[in-house]
């Protein structure tokens, strides 16, 4: 009885989980480049993360027939790794399956989709490491998916690039702290020294 | 001659000191029981400080690969960074394992760990200081010599615990100390996310958790320093001239009588595959986990953890296992307990490459992690009668060869692009088994050894005899 509840659930388990990888796979070869996503920095400028901010516009291009962009519902303006900083680091790759896809790790911002060619300011968050980057839109319906998107950078992600400089995280106060620490370790243990020396000493004389 | 010697000298102890143990002893005061909730000087004080002492350097170590998500965008690293210092973490650690065991027949194990422990600290406080690739791996080369604390902590107990306790004693000492590697791997993600949630910035709050392997790798190396005490008489620089514990020749006699012996090399070798299989695994397990399955940072260190967590139960059974086959089947029960558990491991190593799903994967996984970690204490079941005058030596040559094991198969299938994780983990599974085999050439003239009974006749002396004199 038991054993059969168990492969039951077993079961309707895996069946869940084929129906949700079936489901949900968008290729980003299938999206088409639609829009056209404009960002401040020039190309091979270096931006402070905490300080500077970066003003992106996104909008429909308009040499697609009217109506393309009926389907889209929200946009997603993310932060994307260029190729340079993808090398020899396995946790940026770009994939085709959307879902494995690590190129773009941070967002800049999610809004409802507006054919007036909004804007946006921002500051870029401390967290965003050192690196070379773009900026890329996605477009997404109703159900969630993305169906197109466009880029600050060409096709093959070699032109309209920027560095940010990361904050570097350290501080003087640990670095003061670092230094009282070794101090104390250190004295410590010549001290201990020391006083085994003056201990067997004692025992000696005795 | 030397009968009268022996006995004038053991007697002239007894008269000078009125010796009281809590716990029952043998001839050389060695303790004949394991009482784990007792605290009682010399022996289980020093059995619990060890262990301690040894977890809090592990958690140092390994607190870096829970972390390296956030480390490696802050110091902008490359995966061949990560994989160079992964193969630094343990290369210090060859040499100071190897140095380790001569420094604890000289000076005493208190001294040797508590030494050690005290002057990495500081370097491991200063990881917070790290701000390049270069720091980076020389960081965890440093922090790595900390690891040679393994061969104190062993030595510390085979000269506290008789023979028939003393593999269940190495096996729990080391195994509780190994759950470090785990409880790292849990813990550092989490104290990371409490300092983030104080409003730190993520590239500062990584650093300043740091601050909590340090101050408690400190904290216990002072403690062993107060309250530890090197064998059931008294310190080294106390007991040394009047006991028969004393190492008989110099320290070069000591070395060579050690590196001569066949066995502490056949040893070196398999635990470097059952241990240095262990380490590689806890350097690779959490960004497998989370680069493979898509799991968050806090869940793929927890996952990870499972692997070092096991350790509690599975290297003391290890142990159990080596004193328990020994009782009926003497040093051959040592022996073949150890070759089975070990090549099982092996088998399972190369499963956990080849299956795809995440719950077989951790399944798998938690098989895998019972069983290397079972021959690691089966390993040290039989360290202790390889060599008596030579303890040290022959716990440095093994205990380094675990590390010279993780830095190999670090090398060859986790380093670069060659294979994938899961080729790299399927051809760790098999080196493995072909490295196991050499265990079928330990022989023992006394003993015996896997397919050979003794050639001496054990009537004739008891084991801890022979050592005494023939060694």
């Amino acid at each position: 009885m038991a054993s059969r509840l168990l492969i039951a659930s077993l079961l309707a388990f895996a069946f869940c989980l084929l129906a949700e990888s079936c489901y949900g796979t968008v290729l980003f070869s299938s999206l088409q480049r639609t829009l056209v996503v404009t960002a401040s920095p020039k190309d091979g400028q270096v931006l402070r993360a905490g300080e500077d901010k970066i003003t992106v516009t996104w909008g429909m291009n308009q040499s697609f027939p009217v109506g393309t962009d009926e389907a889209y519902k929200k946009v997603k303006v993310q932060l994307c790794y260029a190729p340079i900083s993808q090398k020899d680091r396995g946790w940026r790759k770009t994939k085709d399956d959307l879902s494995k896809d690590k190129t773009c790790q941070f967002d800049i911002v999610a809004r409802a989709y507006d054919s007036n060619q909004p804007s946006f300011d921002w500051t870029i968050e401390r967290d965003v490491p050192t690196a070379t980057y773009f900026v890329r839109a996605y477009a997404y319906n109703s159900d969630g998916q993305q169906v197109a998107f466009g880029q600050s950078t060409d096709g093959q992600k070699k032109t309209n690039l920027f560095d940010i400089q990361g904050i570097s995280g350290r501080h003087a106060s640990l670095d003061i702290a670092a230094g009282c620490f070794s101090a104390f370790s250190v004295l410590s243990l010549f001290g201990f020294f020391l006083v085994e020396k003056r201990k067997a000493k004692v025992s000696q004389k005795s | 001659m030397a009968q009268t010697e022996l006995d004038t000298s053991w007697t002239a102890g007894c008269r000078r000191k009125e010796s009281f143990f809590f716990l029952p002893v043998d001839a050389e005061h060695k303790a004949t029981e394991l009482r784990l909730f007792s605290l009682a000087p010399p022996h289980m004080r020093a059995f619990h400080l060890t262990w301690i002492s040894l977890f809090s350097c592990f958690f140092s170590t390994f607190a870096i690969p829970p972390l390296l998500p956030i480390i490696r965008d802050d110091l902008n690293l490359t995966d061949t960074d990560i994989g160079n210092a992964g193969i630094a973490s343990f290369a210090g650690a060859i040499f100071s394992r190897l140095a380790m065991g001569p420094a604890c027949d000289l000076i005493g194990p208190r001294l040797a760990s508590a030494t050690i422990s005290l002057l990495v600290a500081p370097i491991v406080f200063s990881t917070a200081l790290a701000s390049s690739a270069g720091a980076f791996i020389l960081l965890r080369f440093l922090i790595g010599l900390t690891i040679a604390n393994f061969v104190s902590n062993q030595f510390w107990m085979s000269s506290m615990f008789s023979g028939n306790v003393v593999g269940l004693a190495n096996g729990i000492a080391a195994g509780w100390a190994n759950v470090g590697t785990g409880a790292t791997q849990m813990l550092m993600p989490l104290i990371y996310s409490l300092i983030t949630r104080l409003g730190v910035a993520s590239f500062t709050a990584w650093r300043v958790a740091f601050i909590v392997p340090a101050v408690f790798q400190a904290m216990t190396a002072l403690l062993v320093l107060a309250y530890g005490q090197d064998l059931p008489d008294g310190n080294y620089n106390q007991v040394i001239r009047n006991s028969i514990n004393k190492p008989k020749g110099s320290l070069s006699q000591v070395l060579f009588h050690g590196l001569k012996n066949y066995r502490g090399w056949i040893l070196g070798l398999t635990y470097g595959y059952c241990f240095g299989v262990e380490l590689t695994v806890d350097n690779i397990i959490a960004q497998y986990f989370y680069d493979r399955f898509d799991l968050k940072i806090q869940i793929a260190g927890a996952v990870a953890a499972s692997f070092g967590l096991a350790n509690f139960v599975s290297r003391p059974i290890g142990g159990v296992i080596s004193d328990t086959t020994a009782k009926r089947f003497g040093m051959r029960g040592r022996l073949w307990s150890l070759w089975v558990v070990q090549t099982v491991a092996g088998l399972l190593c190369f499963l956990l490459g080849r299956v795809n799903s995440l719950y077989a994967s951790i399944i798998v996984m938690c098989g895998f992690s019972c069983f290397v970690q079972a021959a690691s204490g089966l390993t040290f079941g039989v360290v202790p009668f390889v060599s008596k005058r030579a303890l040290g030596v022959i716990s440095g040559m093994t205990g380094s060869g675990g590390t010279v094991g993780a830095v190999v198969t670090q090398l060859l299938f986790f380093s670069g692009s060659t294979f994938s994780k899961e080729t790299g983990i399927s051809l760790m599974g098999l080196m493995m088994i072909v490295c196991t085999l050499p265990i079928t050439l330990i022989y023992f003239p006394q003993w015996g050894g896997m397919f050979y009974g003794p050639s001496m006749d054990s009537d004739f002396m008891e084991g801890a005899e022979y050592y005494n004199l023939m060694e």
